[in-house]
């Protein structure tokens, strides 16, 4: 599309072979993914303390469970060394595939930015979600891949061979990583109502910190406590992929979990539908 | 929809606003822990217009008046709390999408373009978004581009652009996708001379060649007199005058004002019936002239021989002057109303 005089005026557009095949619809989320990933190309040096970290959780999660069963007389029903071990190992995996960054969307609230995406006709959940999936491929690179190349190395930890397992994994982790999403976007649109939420922020990371079965698996609580932990959304994010994928649960149980994800996803997905057309009624525009 | 019929319907559009009150001091802050007290503001107070195809239309109001608050109701940012509005048809805050494709937006104080992306891939986003097909987004970009200046910006991440460049790139986005109305939110703010001369010739062109209806806010009144044959003004949320800028001008241009420089003094006073004092300033004073009492050259006469006049000058009134003295009065009687004689 160069021009004759090989101006600047050219046309872009031409660098997107695979965006163009997509129906017309479509083409700017994926456009927006890409977008998103790029950015990430920008924080190089952020990548490697990504990696470094992933490494010194895994490291300090197995020891602690090493140094804790040592002491035990006969390891839990739940879990063996072995068992706690993968588990915590691909529990921090499946964190770090899910990062995703939630105050975006509170950002623009509060600089009023958000005016402007509102007059564009897109659904401003499909172009946060293509973002956020554009920034998650790039850490499917940068981080994933390299963590769960030096774990399988140097902690013991092995991929499962059974194909049920990478099925599950297949449904459960997309499952996962839409509630993630779903519930940061519900926490984010809050700041329609609210100057500060800083407060629901925290509670929203102290409840996924503890309840989400990344770093102790929900079947350690006390029964007392698991009716909570299941009414919540916060198990299906992090603990659901991992027990599935590590063949910790296996069979009814298994299919049981993705039926409550599936259950949980529409609930807030129907959520999100609600809460954006009452912030639209609300919205209170910061600024000129 | 019939060409003679308006293209934007406002009725009676009103937009109020709960803010909290905080009360001050170490006490306050302690009673604002257990009670919030609310206090409603009405930025919109029932305005109605009705805008035609074509038409170029300067919102005036100073800072707080209800410009920006009435501009989201008709890009369907914000939904009034009472009233209606259509534009081209279609209720914006019903239907945000629909309406996002008949018009082009430009806030001045900030960007619809992507920060850190160059400015030719915002473009290429919007034509996504807007699903422009690839003839019309090909003929609209050549001629924004030609027409703004843009090819040495185009590779430009917009974060390193000068304000002027950002608004030049901000309404070429506006209009890539070929809308019928464009909304400018104080376009001209923090421009310097040269940039906002070329940012209104840009706009008239516009809408002369394009035949975009433009709405334009600001409280420049040069803008107004440069590029509005209309002018609507608002004052504290409502209408206080709504006719075009020519009828504002005539009806208003028999109120000179006189230009007066005194010999080594000021008086306190100008006793003369058709002379009210509008500024003073060392041996100078300006006084703007009525007309109803008394001629000029009973006034200037007066002036001479009741006073030790040095210098004297008569001005025609600018827009700007006229636009204070209905601000000075106060709202007018009622929105949509005839224009308020000064
Ligand atoms: N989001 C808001 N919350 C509370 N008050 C607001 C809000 N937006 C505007 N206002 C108030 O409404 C009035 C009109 O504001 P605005 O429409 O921005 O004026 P203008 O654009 O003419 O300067 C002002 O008094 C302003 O303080
Ligand atoms: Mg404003």
């Amino acid at each position: 599309m160069r021009d004759a005089a090989g101006e600047a005026a050219q046309v872009p557009g031409v660098a997107w072979p695979l965006v163009g095949a997509l129906p017309p619809g479509a083409r700017v989320y994926a456009k927006f993914a890409i977008r998103s990933f790029q950015k990430q190309l920008a924080y190089k040096f952020e990548y490697f303390v990504g990696v470094f970290n992933g490494l010194l959780f895994i490291f300090i999660f197995t020891s602690l469970w090493r140094a804790i069963y040592a002491n035990l007389e006969s390891p839990p029903a739940a879990f063996d060394l072995e068992g706690i071990t993968a588990f915590a190992v691909f529990a921090m995996i499946v964190r770090i595939s899910m990062t995703q960054d939630d105050m975006s969307t509170v950002g623009k609230i509060r600089s009023g930015a958000i005016a402007l995406d509102m007059v564009k006709p897109m659904s401003y959940f499909g172009m946060m979600l293509s973002e956020c999936l554009g920034q998650t491929m790039f850490h499917w690179f940068t981080r994933v891949i390299p963590v769960l190349a030096v774990s399988l190395l140097a902690f013991d930890a092995a991929l499962p061979r059974a194909w049920e397992n990478w099925a599950l994994l297949a449904i459960a982790w997309p499952l996962g990583y839409l509630i993630m999403f779903m519930v940061n976007y519900l926490f984010a649109l809050l700041a329609f109502w609210f100057i500060e939420t800083f407060s629901f922020h925290l509670m929203k990371y102290g409840l996924f910190t503890i309840f989400a079965g990344g770093i102790v698996p929900v079947d350690f609580f006390p029964e007392w406590l698991k009716p909570l932990i299941e009414s919540l959304p916060f198990m299906y994010i992090l603990y659901t992929p991992t027990a599935l994928f590590t063949g910790h649960i296996a069979g009814a149980d298994a299919l049981r979990l993705i039926l409550l994800q599936g259950a949980w996803a529409v609930a807030l997905g129907m959520a999100c539908t609600v809460m954006w057309r009452a912030a639209q009624r609300k919205l209170v525009v910061q600024g000129g | 929809m019939n060409e003679h019929e308006p293209l934007i319907r406002a009725e009676g559009l009103t937009r109020t606003f709960r803010v909290e009150e905080s009360l001050e001091g170490l006490l306050g802050s302690f009673k604002n822990l257990f009670s919030t007290r609310h206090r409603l503001i009405t930025a919109v107070n029932n305005v109605s217009f009705d805008i035609h195809r074509g038409e170029f239309v300067g919102y005036v109001g100073e800072n707080g008046a209800g410009k920006s608050t009435t501009i989201k109701m008709l890009t369907g940012i914000l939904t009034p709390t009472a009233g209606r509005v259509e534009v081209a048809d279609i209720v914006p805050y019903e239907d945000r999408a629909a309406n996002a494709f008949n018009i082009g937006v430009v806030f001045g104080q900030r960007t619809q373009l992507w920060w850190d992306l160059p400015v030719r891939d915002s473009f290429d986003l919007l034509r996504s978004i807007y699903r422009v097909p690839d003839d019309l987004f090909t003929r609209n970009y050549r001629e924004l581009a030609e027409a703004l200046h843009l090819e040495p910006l185009l590779t430009l991440p917009v974060r390193k652009l000068s304000l002027g460049q950002r608004m030049r790139c901000d309404l070429a986005a506006a209009l890539l996708h070929g809308p019928k109305i464009l909304f400018l939110d104080e376009p001209t703010i923090g421009l310097d001379l040269i940039a906002k001369d070329k940012m209104r010739a840009m706009l008239r062109r516009i809408n002369q060649t394009r035949g975009v209806t433009i709405i334009l806010t600001t409280h420049d009144m040069d803008d107004i007199e440069a590029l509005c044959g209309r002018i609507m003004i608002i004052d504290k949320g409502s209408i206080a005058y709504d006719g075009s800028t020519e009828r504002l001008k005539r009806e208003h241009v028999r109120h000179k004002a006189l230009e007066v420089e005194f010999h080594d003094y000021n008086p306190e006073v100008v006793a003369i019936p058709a002379l009210k004092l509008l500024r003073r300033e060392g041996n100078k004073q300006w006084l703007r002239y009525d007309p109803k009492a008394g001629t000029m050259h009973e006034v200037i006469s007066a002036l001479f021989r009741d006073y030790c006049v040095k210098d004297l000058s008569i001005h025609e009134p600018k827009v700007e002057d006229i636009v204070k003295a209905i601000y000075e009065q106060g709202a007018a009687p009622k929105a949509g109303a005839a224009p308020v004689h000064a």
